[in-house]
């Protein structure tokens, strides 16, 4: 190849990467100028919405800008939140429960306050909505960053912190030398997560209905909602491939050249073959070394201006102690407050409620926690082996990662219609084609974990159970479902967590012109949403939170402690 | 009389224990470092060596005491002494320059004199070449050169060194330990001053001036060694190998000594209060199959023959001598009749003598008395963690049990389950010996 040559030759040279870069530059500016003025635009609760394949790069690039705030925010948050979790005294046991419910409310459940809270102080511009459709791609995406800079921190080597004590590094060399370089890797696996399950719930952030008011955004969720509602085959097909290639094009463009820059946060070795091909050029370029020229030059001039060692440095004042001790108790009382004030409100909520509603409610859980079940039994049918298998091969695992992981960013509820299409032409409804659905979307997480736990069987565990003619039922029992238990749970839990929310998605549709729904909670909370009926969402959305975390504590916990106490694979 | 350099005074030492309370890990230790010294804290594991320098340099204040710094009191970090940790403690995402450098942002430098001391600690020790390595990139002998060279690069007045080579194999360590002997001699640095935390006798006598041996439970030091060989010292030299001997038999005194420890208080079954080393049976007994034919060593001896570290071996006798194998007077070990009886025996035997003797120590008699008043057969790990919390206040009970629970399973004593975290009895003793087949 000519280019490769060239690169031999002048490595330092400018390039066609470096062209490229500048064009990728000139196109950015382009796009946040498009996408301001649609943000700046009067606010229009139903604009059109067209079918023709030349409005899809723009609705592509509206999503993608959309996904990529809300990322923005969802770092931010994380910073913050995890760090004070992490970090401040105590704080560490409310905001870890509060996460953890928060985490478990589904999308459809912030939906209403967002959008009429925003709507309201922004009556007539676009803004408010977009902002609305921002955070709640933002509540998709968010959690589980925050779980693992959390993790992060807590494991921080404590020699390490003893260097940056030694340098007497300041808060801000601190934070980004130590802390977040040593979170790096984990929140960079996170973030791409993150991002597939910001844009699970695309369709219904983008174009939902809230009472007696239709919202719509120009955008590929909106696009594709608008092609199942009116049974467009051509125009779906065309919203799939224009969500896969924009999956395709910020795993390539971003998440590989990042995952192959982070190998400098781990300690062991790169290795060989875990590249990216954009990673390679960039690195090479002369525009990466300006970059880290630059880079140096903003770190020489933030540096703190030297000061003379004291032998009494870090003697902190008895007032500032106290002032600090101050502030956190007032914060603390601010946030007590206004937790009761909004759990006093939303008892409120609930006392409309009559009782055969929450008989209808306890009845719709019931019949959604068993095809919760049902999909992660049923997953689990088929990841576990299929797992285990690629688990064993190296060279398997390594050629087919990938392709899983594109697949599972792929948001499911996009091709729902097609999978509820055939299986009508069966004559099998939604009640029970919806457990398919599930299935769908949270099948991923389990065989993620099941390749990632085969894959840690050392290897002459599997020589010992040849050696001494294990049978295949042996095999199972004695090596493989124990090796695999802990990396399995993990799965488990986070599918179901999924598949609780993605209930929302799959008990209601809009099909071709009409309604489908079946008895479920997630059905009962998007109709709530439809119907504009605060009462029955509210109620709907805590019993689901409640479940999620009733479940987590009661079944899993427990089941996790087991793990890691027994069926960890000391290494 | 010229003020010292570093003087601890009455400093101790506390920890909020694993099941609530405090463990004293040091206490009131005294101790004065005059320039020019090289000084080393010996001691068994776990005597709290490394926690004495953390006090002193400053990462962790000490519950009570004070340390001055040339006649005044320090507060907080002292900017004269830098740190060289056992496990390198390198930030992965720099290089060895970048690495280096971290300890140097607060000091008032331009960038030029910045980069010149990088580069000539670089040069200092050995590691010209590898400026744009990753710590990953680079062996254990490299890492700890980064660890030292980043020490090196703040100029220290006093260089602090924690068990610097004990993470390194045999070979490595021996280079760097000539290397940084060499640097200090050579007076090429600024450091005058040394202070090392080490497990070898040896590696504290090829380097210090003088050796500071502590004691465990409470941490406190038992002796105070001046060591007047001249530099370069030879480790084959016969004046050389005279002193470890000196120095074996003084630990052993110091740490061992030759009669039980003395107890002021008796326990439930009239027994001592007294707690057992953390050290495993296997090793113990190991100690009686070296002692078979002699019948008994010099320490010294023993420490060569076993190849494990003297901080190790003194756990390993001590827990011997506690059940009744051995005797230790002066820097000697001696099997007693019992050891030999034990030695001689096969694992069904063994296992009885042992369970007969395990049921003479305090903590065991602890479990079996709650065992047998417990109704349902088994005693909740809490209850005795409780108990030991109680009875020794100086020691992690959490450690005490890990040992207790090891030699309770070899001798048969009493079960323990670690997924329910109970204590549960077997039948008898005697019945114990159940027929295995294989």
């Amino acid at each position: 190849m000519v280019t490769d040559r060239q690169f031999t030759r002048a490595p330092r040279a400018f390039g066609w990467v470096d062209l490229a870069v500048a064009g990728l530059l000139a196109a950015l500016i382009y796009a946040l100028v498009t996408v301001a003025h649609e943000w700046s635009g009067p606010l229009q609760q139903v604009p059109q919405i067209h079918l023709e394949a030349r409005y899809l790069p723009l609705y592509t690039l509206f999503s993608l800008s959309r996904g990529v705030i809300a990322y923005g925010i969802s770092f931010l948050f994380t910073m913050v939140y995890g760090y004070a979790m992490a970090r401040v005294a105590g704080a560490e046991r409310v905001m870890l429960p509060v996460l953890d419910i928060l985490q478990s409310i589904p999308v459809l459940g912030f939906l209403p306050g967002f959008v009429l809270g925003l709507v309201y102080l922004f009556p007539h511009q676009n803004i408010g909505l977009e902002i609305a459709s921002v955070l709640m791609i933002f509540t998709g995406q968010v959690w589980n960053m925050t779980f693992s800079f959390y993790s992060s921190l807590k494991s921080v080597p404590p020699d390490l912190v003893a260097v940056a004590r030694l340098a007497r590094m300041s808060w801000w060399e601190r934070f980004f030398r130590l802390d977040l370089s040593f979170a790096a890797t984990g929140l960079l696996w996170n973030s791409m997560m993150s991002m597939a399950g910001g844009w699970f719930f695309l369709m219904v952030s983008e174009a939902f209905v809230l009472g007696e008011h239709d919202f719509r955004l120009p955008g590929l969720g909106s696009y594709m909602s608008l092609a199942i509602e009116q049974g467009d085959r051509r125009a779906q097909l065309l919203g799939v491939l224009a969500m896969l290639g924009m999956i395709v094009f910020v795993d390539q463009v971003v998440w590989r050249p990042l995952v192959a820059w982070s190998h400098k946060f781990t300690d062991e070795e790169t290795p060989a073959a875990s590249g990216s091909w954009l990673w390679e050029r960039v690195r090479r370029s002369r525009l990466l070394r300006m970059g880290s020229l630059l880079w140096e030059f903003f770190q020489r001039r933030t540096r703190p201006p030297a000061v003379a060692p004291v032998t009494r440095a870090e003697a902190p004042g008895g007032g500032a102690v106290n002032a600090r001790r101050w502030s956190k108790w007032l914060l603390f009382a601010v946030l007590g407050l206004s937790v009761l004030f909004g759990a006093a409100e939303y008892l409120h909520l609930l006392t409309a409620l009559s009782g055969s509603e929450w008989l209808q409610l306890l009845g719709s859980t019931a019949a959604t926690f068993l095809r919760v079940v049902l999909a992660v039994a049923l997953a689990s049918l088929w990841t576990i082996p299929v797992g285990v298998m690629i688990g064993r091969n190296p060279r398997w695992s390594h050629a087919l990662q990938p392709v899983i992981q594109m697949a599972a960013s792929f948001p499911a509820p996009m091709i729902f219609p097609v999978v509820v299409g055939m299986m009508l032409a069966f004559g099998v409804g939604l009640g029970i084609s919806s457990v398919g659905l599930l299935l769908l979307g949270t099948q991923w997480y389990i065989l993620f974990n099941v390749i990632s736990g085969s894959s840690a069987i050392p290897r002459e565990l599997w020589e010992v159970s040849r050696l001494a003619r294990f049978s295949w039922r042996q095999r199972w029992q004695q090596l493989i479902l124990p090796a695999i238990f802990p990396s399995l749970l993990t799965g488990w839990i986070t599918a179901m967590g999924g598949a609780w929310n993605a209930s929302i998605v799959a008990e209601y549709m809009k099909y071709r012109g009409q309604t489908l729904m079946t008895t479920g909670l997630g059905a009962a909370i998007s109709q709530a949403t439809a119907r504009g009926d605060f009462h029955f969402l509210a109620a709907a959305v805590g019993i689901m939170a409640a479940t999620v975390v009733a479940f987590n504590r009661l079944v899993w916990r427990p089941l996790s402690h087991r793990a890691q106490t027994r069926f960890t694979l000391e290494t | 009389m010229e003020t010292p350099l570093l003087e601890v005074r009455n400093v101790s030492q506390s920890f909020p224990a694993a099941g609530g309370g405090t463990v004293e890990v040091l206490h009131d230790i005294n101790l004065v470092i005059r320039e020019h010294e090289v000084v080393a804290i010996l001691g068994p594991s776990g005597c709290g060596k490394s926690t004495l320098m953390r006090a002193i340099i400053g990462l962790e204040p000490p519950t009570s005491g004070q340390i001055l710094y040339r006649g005044q009191v320090q507060v907080g970090l002292n900017p004269s002494m830098a740190l060289v940790f056992q496990n390198f403690a390198l930030f992965p995402w720099l290089t060895v320059q970048q690495n280096i450098a971290v300890g140097l942002s607060h000091l008032p430098l331009t960038a030029t004199e910045r980069e010149q001391r990088v580069r000539q600690v670089i040069e200092a020790v050995g590691l010209a070449g590898s400026e744009e390595a990753y710590p990953k990139e680079l062996s254990g002998g490299m890492k700890q050169r980064v660890g030292l060279a980043r020490a090196l690069a703040v100029q220290p007045e006093i260089l602090c060194m924690d068990e610097p080579f004990s993470a390194l194999d045999v070979l490595t360590a021996e280079t760097l330990r000539n290397e940084v002997t060499d640097l200090y001699t050579s007076k090429t640095s600024p450091v005058n001053t040394i202070l090392m935390v080490t497990h070898s006798i040896s590696e504290g006598v090829f380097m210090a001036t003088r050796l500071v041996v502590m004691g465990a439970h409470p941490g406190g030091i038992r002796a105070v060694f001046d060591n007047a060989l001249p530099y370069p010292r030879d480790e084959h030299h016969p004046d050389f190998l005279a002193l470890i001997q000196k120095l074996h038999a003084l630990i052993t005194q110091a740490v061992l000594p030759g009669e039980p420890a003395p107890t002021t208080v008796a326990g439930v079954g009239g027994l001592p209060v007294q707690s057992i080393p953390g050290a495993s049976l296997s090793r113990a007994i190991g100690v009686l199959e070296m002692l078979e034919n002699e019948g008994s060593l010099e320490l010294f001896e023993l420490t060569r023959h076993a190849h494990i570290e003297l901080s190790q071996l003194l756990l390993v006798v001590k827990a011997a001598e506690m059940l009744g194998w051995v005797t230790t007077p002066g820097g000697r070990v001696e099997m007693t009749v019992a050891g030999r009886q034990f030695l001689a025996a096969g694992i069904k035997t063994r296992k009885q003598l042992l369970n007969t003797t395990l049921r003479g120590l305090f903590v065991f008699d602890l479990i079996v008395q709650a065992l047998k008043k417990s109704a349902s057969g088994e005693v909740d790990e809490a209850v005795i963690l409780d108990l030991l919390a109680r009875a020794f206040p100086h020691e992690q009970p959490a450690q005490i049990l890990r040992t207790v629970v090891a030699w309770a399973r070899y001798a048969e004593l009493f079960k323990y389950n670690s997924i329910r975290r109970v204590f549960h009895g077997l039948p008898l003793p005697a019945a114990s010996a159940s027929p295995n087949p294989r």
